[in-house]
């Protein structure tokens, strides 16, 4: 294995997902080529249906590829059972989403702990984690309310705790700031970097905001499912 | 250990805390489940509770005997102790006599009275004086040496206020005689058979009492342990013609055997109120899998695998099961009180009598409860969990969804359903499974299953059928109403399906019970003619086992010249373990003011032949039971005679026995041997004079000429006597199925809530369209109207369908009878109404909660 390769975490070849629509076929990403290195923060652009949640759902083991070749932290994704599929879900990822989802019936701290109780792990060793990701996350004092009461910039903070709490290699956001005003929009991306940056993640944000431009190490442009910009 | 703390965690944080929140939806389901739980148990424990009565008083009866003698219909001569008793392989014999008998005192009650030696039948029975109720010994000598002493169970003791010492008077059929009390029985063994209401006495005193000398019902053997069955043949050789050497056990199974198919009947039809709990967790279950399909897949897309999310709604449905139980608890024993009297009435008036004073909590039937309660709550939650298991994870992200994806279409499901519907002919078809009717059973599961698979697709065809003529007289609410019901096809299907089942079960059983009733009316109508019946004191009870006295008899000529005499004498016997009873009657008289209900044979042919003696007529339940028919030969023992007579013709009865023969006493008497008379009926010859004037006059001279010394019954009371016990064996029935259709009033209630909820996002959104709170509302209501109606109409139309199970499947193969299909089109025609107002007011709490919440918060929620 050549130093090149160990470096790479992501790497897609003719990366396709369609959609069967009834007799039309949808889709979703077509023929995407991709070699992301450990450590970059990638911020992936396009309009509305432009693929990028798709990419994403298959980054994140969420979903599977109709056509072409997916390696993900040396994991195989297009040839996985579900079974590992899940286990990959529990290691070495960790997603953020647009709209928080939180367990509505747990609270902050329940919420932060579950991938690593999912994961095997107890509460007991869990639960000083969770406390110093909450910490870090400036909501300590938001522990035991439900997400019910939560604002939203807060909820999202849960939610990169949540994230966080099994150590994934790799972060995947989609569109983390769409519901939040600007002020926790910044908030938020400004956390996501110096996961990037202090933490030596790799990062993945799907946006159309312009909030992550500047701190991006790799800026992709997607449109009608397939890369039209990469640098 | 440490997999099941995280999974019982994972339970509580995910579905605990969910059913929390909606705690009313919760509590209904609840208490749906554990109302058909408390039924379901409780009648199986009254059941039990009669049944374990009955074996247990037949076996302490029976005690330590290995081998009984008896002459079917008649007695033992005593006189054959001798020669048992010289048997090598004899250990021990003791001659027994019992007999139901009184205090004669106004409305006392019976109980049973037993003669034996109390020597001779030390090895047999198990019982013992009271040390402190007299000197131990000295009171079962008293027995032997003093004449009319008896020794009484203590609680029949305290229930006459009776100690040792004292005296009581004693009626039976020949005579009313003072006992004196010499003592009471420990409470244990034989004392404490039929509830501990008995008494004995020596076998002599029993026999000057009751007049049987020389005559005993049965000798108890018991073998030396080397006896080998050529032994046993050596001894039967020795035996008089008719008498029979049988284990002991053949009547208490024959007894059993009735008990646990009525057990099976009502465990069945308590059975529907646990089903109908089935569709109320399954309903649950599937809306919390449905509603929270957005939190299933962000539990994926956090590391859950598919089968956390299985278990976890497994887990559901074992809660709601094993928490619906828990509250069967006390419902259950509430309900007990009423069903213990209830049904061991039933089943004394129906098959043997019982005396039940204890529930007996088996452990087998707890747990059985338990299980079956959690079992189909678990089956319940299995479709909704296995479809929560396919939440693919990816729907945590917000995607931009176009399509939905294809879910089973109604139409599939009406095949399905069909499928099941069709197979219901071929199984209705097939005999019974150990005489019980499983193949029927499952019929009308299949047709509970078939009708409630075939609801999607009826309710899309209806609706679409309906839409322009909704929308034309009823306006937009009716047409979106109709609209919706038929878009969501299979989420609606599933409390319809409850309400299917419920009417359904409601119709048929209507139909049924008008059916039997009116059928029974008749039979007691045509057949149980006369005006006035008359047996010795206490025939009913010890089913004529004692002659009417030849006093009376004597007497009862000098009315020959107003009224018709006719005779008859019952045989309670039985054919291969199933009892029956032989009747023999005066066929000349009885064809001339009554008729048989005529079945099978041509009733013209037939008249003449059974006046001339030539065969016998059987019941339906007969004919069913034995497997034998017009032309074939009835055959049995009867006393001395072995009587051997051809099959004319099968007739309807429903007597509480089950099977009858008939045939002609005169002639019985002529080619068998004589018998004495069991009882009599009265027909006035001038019919047009005013009859129950004539019988209340005819009564009242025979008790003032001969005294308080037989039982009369007019033959009106009579009549009305059948019927009433036929109503009140059906009370215990109506009532579980008034419980059935209140759980489907809670199923409809949750379901049309929980269609609310489901969409209040697109409620508010037609609001903020410009739809008016009463255009909304009027929407739901309409939606409720639909789903009722359909059900409604569905479940009468599988109603008709399970009536005719019910009727020629079900009750031809447990009991042997049908009945003439009759509907009773009054009652139908009022409830059916009713129930769709009921089912509609069940819908109130749905149209009230649309805006419990302001729409605009609502707007904001996912
Ligand atoms: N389940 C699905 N069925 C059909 N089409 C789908 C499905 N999911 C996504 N698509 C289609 O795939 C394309 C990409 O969608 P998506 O990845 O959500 O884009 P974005 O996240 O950039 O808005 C869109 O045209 C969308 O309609
Ligand atoms: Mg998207």
């Amino acid at each position: 294995m050549t130093d090149e390769s160990s470096r790479t975490v992501i790497s897609a070849k003719g990366l396709t997902r369609t959609y069967q629509l009834g007799d039309s076929e949808v889709i979703g990403i077509s023929q995407i080529d991709l070699d992301i290195a450990a450590g970059e923060l990638v911020v992936l652009k396009g309009n509305s249906g432009s693929g990028k949640s798709t990419l994403l759902s298959l980054l994140a083991g969420l979903d599977r590829p109709t056509g072409g070749e997916l390696m993900v932290a040396r994991h195989d994704l297009n040839h996985a059972s579900d079974i590992q599929l899940t286990q990959f879900r529990r290691q070495v990822v960790g997603m953020v989403f647009q709209s928080f989802n939180l367990l509505p019936t747990l609270n902050a701290l329940e919420n932060v702990c579950l991938p690593a109780l999912l994961a095997g792990k107890s509460l007991v060793e869990t639960r000083p984690k969770a406390m110093e990701l909450l910490r870090w996350l400036e909501i300590e004092d938001r522990l035991h309310h439900l997400p019910a009461q939560l604002s939203g910039g807060e909820m999202q903070r849960t939610a990169i705790a949540r994230a966080l709490i099994n150590d994934p290699a790799i972060i995947l956001a989609d569109e983390p700031t769409g519901n939040l005003d600007s002020r926790n929009g910044q908030i938020v991306m400004d956390l996501l970097a110096e996961l990037n940056r202090k933490w030596n993640r790799t990062v993945l944000i799907a946006t159309h905001s312009t909030l992550a431009d500047q701190m991006a190490s790799v800026r992709m442009g997607l449109k009608d499912g397939m890369i039209t910009s990469f640098a | 250990m440490k997999m099941l703390l995280f999974f019982l965690r994972l339970f509580i944080w995910f579905s605990l805390r969910n059913m929390r929140r909606h705690m009313g939806r919760a509590a209904t389901v609840l208490f749906g489940i554990a109302l058909g739980a408390a039924v379901f148990t409780s009648v199986r424990l009254s059941v039990n509770a009669s049944l374990d009565s009955f074996s247990k008083s037949m076996d302490l009866i029976a005690g330590q005997a290995d081998h009984v003698l008896t002459r079917p219909g008649g007695y033992v001569p005593e006189n054959l102790m001798a020669t048992l008793l010289n048997q090598e392989i004899m250990q021990s014999a003791s001659p027994v006599m019992s007999t139901y008998t009184r205090v004669s005192q106004a409305d006392a009650e019976p109980f049973l009275l037993i003669g034996f030696d109390p020597i001779l039948d030390r090895p047999m029975r198990q019982w013992r004086v009271d040390d402190q109720s007299g000197q131990q010994g000295a009171a079962w000598l008293d027995l032997l040496k003093e004449p009319y002493t008896l020794i009484l169970g203590k609680p029949l003791a305290h229930q006459l206020k009776l100690a040792p010492g004292d005296s009581l008077i004693l009626e039976h059929a020949r005579q009313k005689v003072r006992f004196k009390i010499s003592g009471m029985l420990e409470p244990n063994g034989l004392a404490l058979a039929e509830s501990g209401r008995i008494a004995i006495t020596d076998i002599a005193t029993f026999q000057e009492f009751t007049g049987l000398f020389g005559k005993v019902d049965r000798i108890d053997l018991k073998l030396v342990s080397s006896a080998t069955s050529k032994d046993l043949a050596a001894v039967e050789q020795l035996l008089p013609e008719g008498i029979q050497l049988n284990p002991p056990t053949a009547t208490r199974e024959s007894g059993q055997m009735m008990i646990r198919a009525y057990q099976l009947n009502l465990s069945i039809l308590s059975f529907a109120s646990l089903f109908v709990g089935m569709f109320l967790v399954y309903s649950l279950v599937a809306l919390n899998a449905a509603s929270r399909r957005h939190e299933l897949a962000v539990l994926r897309a956090t590391g859950a695998s598919a089968y956390h999310i299985f278990f976890i709604f497994l887990a559901e449905g074992a809660f709601l099961g094993i928490v619906g139980w828990l509250v069967a608890i006390p419902l259950g024993h509430i309900l007990i009180k009423y069903l213990l009297h209830g049904v061991s009435q039933t089943i004394s008036t129906l098959f043997v009598r019982v005396q039940v004073d204890a529930l007996s909590l088996s452990v087998y039937e707890i747990v059985f409860s338990f299980f079956v309660t959690v079992g189909i709550s678990v089956l319940a939650a299995y479709q909704p969990a296995r479809e929560a298991m396919q939440v693919p994870p990816k729907e945590a992200l917000e995607i931009s969804q176009l399509g939905m994806q294809a879910r089973i279409s109604p139409r599939q499901l009406a095949f399905g359903g069909l499928g099941c519907i069709l197979l219901v002919v071929p199984l209705s078809k097939l005999p019974a499974i150990l005489g019980m009717p499983l193949p029927g059973y499952l019929a009308i599961f299949l047709l509970f299953v078939g009708f409630a698979l075939l609801a999607p697709w009826a309710l899309v065809k209806i609706s679409h059928i309906l839409s322009s003529i909704l929308l034309k007289r009823f306006g937009i609410p009716a047409y979106l109403a109709g609209r919706y019901v038929r878009d969501s096809g299979t989420r609606t299907a599933v409390s319809v399906g409850a309400l299917i089942t419920a009417v359904a079960l409601f119709t048929a059983l209507v139909i049924m019970i008008f059916s039997f009733r009116q059928t029974v009316a008749y039979w007691t109508y045509e057949t149980i003619k006369g005006d006035l019946f008359l047996t010795s004191k206490m025939g009913q009870i010890n089913r004529f086992r004692y002659p009417v006295p030849q006093p009376v008899i004597d007497h009862l000529q000098n009315y020959r010249s107003q009224v018709d005499l006719l005779p008859n004498r019952q045989f309670f016997l039985t054919y291969d373990k199933f009892p029956y009873v032989f009747e023999l009657m005066d066929m000349q008289g009885y064809m001339q003011y009554a008729s048989f209900f005529w079945l099978k044979g041509d009733p013209d042919k037939i008249r003449p032949m059974l006046k001339g003696g030539e065969g016998v007529v059987v019941s339906e339940v007969f004919s069913n039971r034995t497997g034998l028919s017009v032309g074939d030969f009835f055959e049995a023992q009867i006393e001395e005679s072995y009587v051997k007579l051809q099959i004319l013709g099968i007739v309807r009865d429903y007597r509480t026995q089950g099977g009858a023969v008939f045939y002609s006493l005169p002639h019985f008497n002529k080619r068998y041997h004589p018998v004495y008379w069991g009882g009599l009926r009265f027909f006035f010859k001038d019919r047009s004079q005013d009859l129950d004037a004539a019988v209340a006059r005819l009564r009242t001279d025979i008790i003032d000429r001969l005294g308080d010394r037989v039982d009369m019954y007019s033959g009106k009371g009579l009549r009305g006597a059948v019927l009433r016990i036929f109503d009140e064996t059906f009370a215990v029935t109506t009532v579980l199925l008034l419980i059935a259709l209140l759980i489907a009033g809670l199923g409809i209630a949750t379901t049309l809530s929980v269609l609310v909820l489901q969409r209040s996002r697109q409620l508010n959104t037609l609001f903020a369209l410009g739809a008016s709170f009463r255009q909304i509302r009027s929407m739901i209501f309409w939606e409720a109207a639909f789903l009722v109606v359909i059900g409604e109409l569905a479940g009468v139309i599988c109603g008709f369908i399970l009536s005719y199970l019910l009727i020629y499947v079900v009750n031809r193969q447990s009991f042997g009878w049908t009945f003439i299909y009759a509907v009773d089109w009054d009652a139908l025609l009022l409830s059916i109404p009713l129930i769709i107002i009921t089912a509609l007011a069940a819908a109130l709490p749905a149209v009230k909660m649309v805006f419990r919440r302001p729409p605009a918060t609502l707007l904001r929620e996912r």
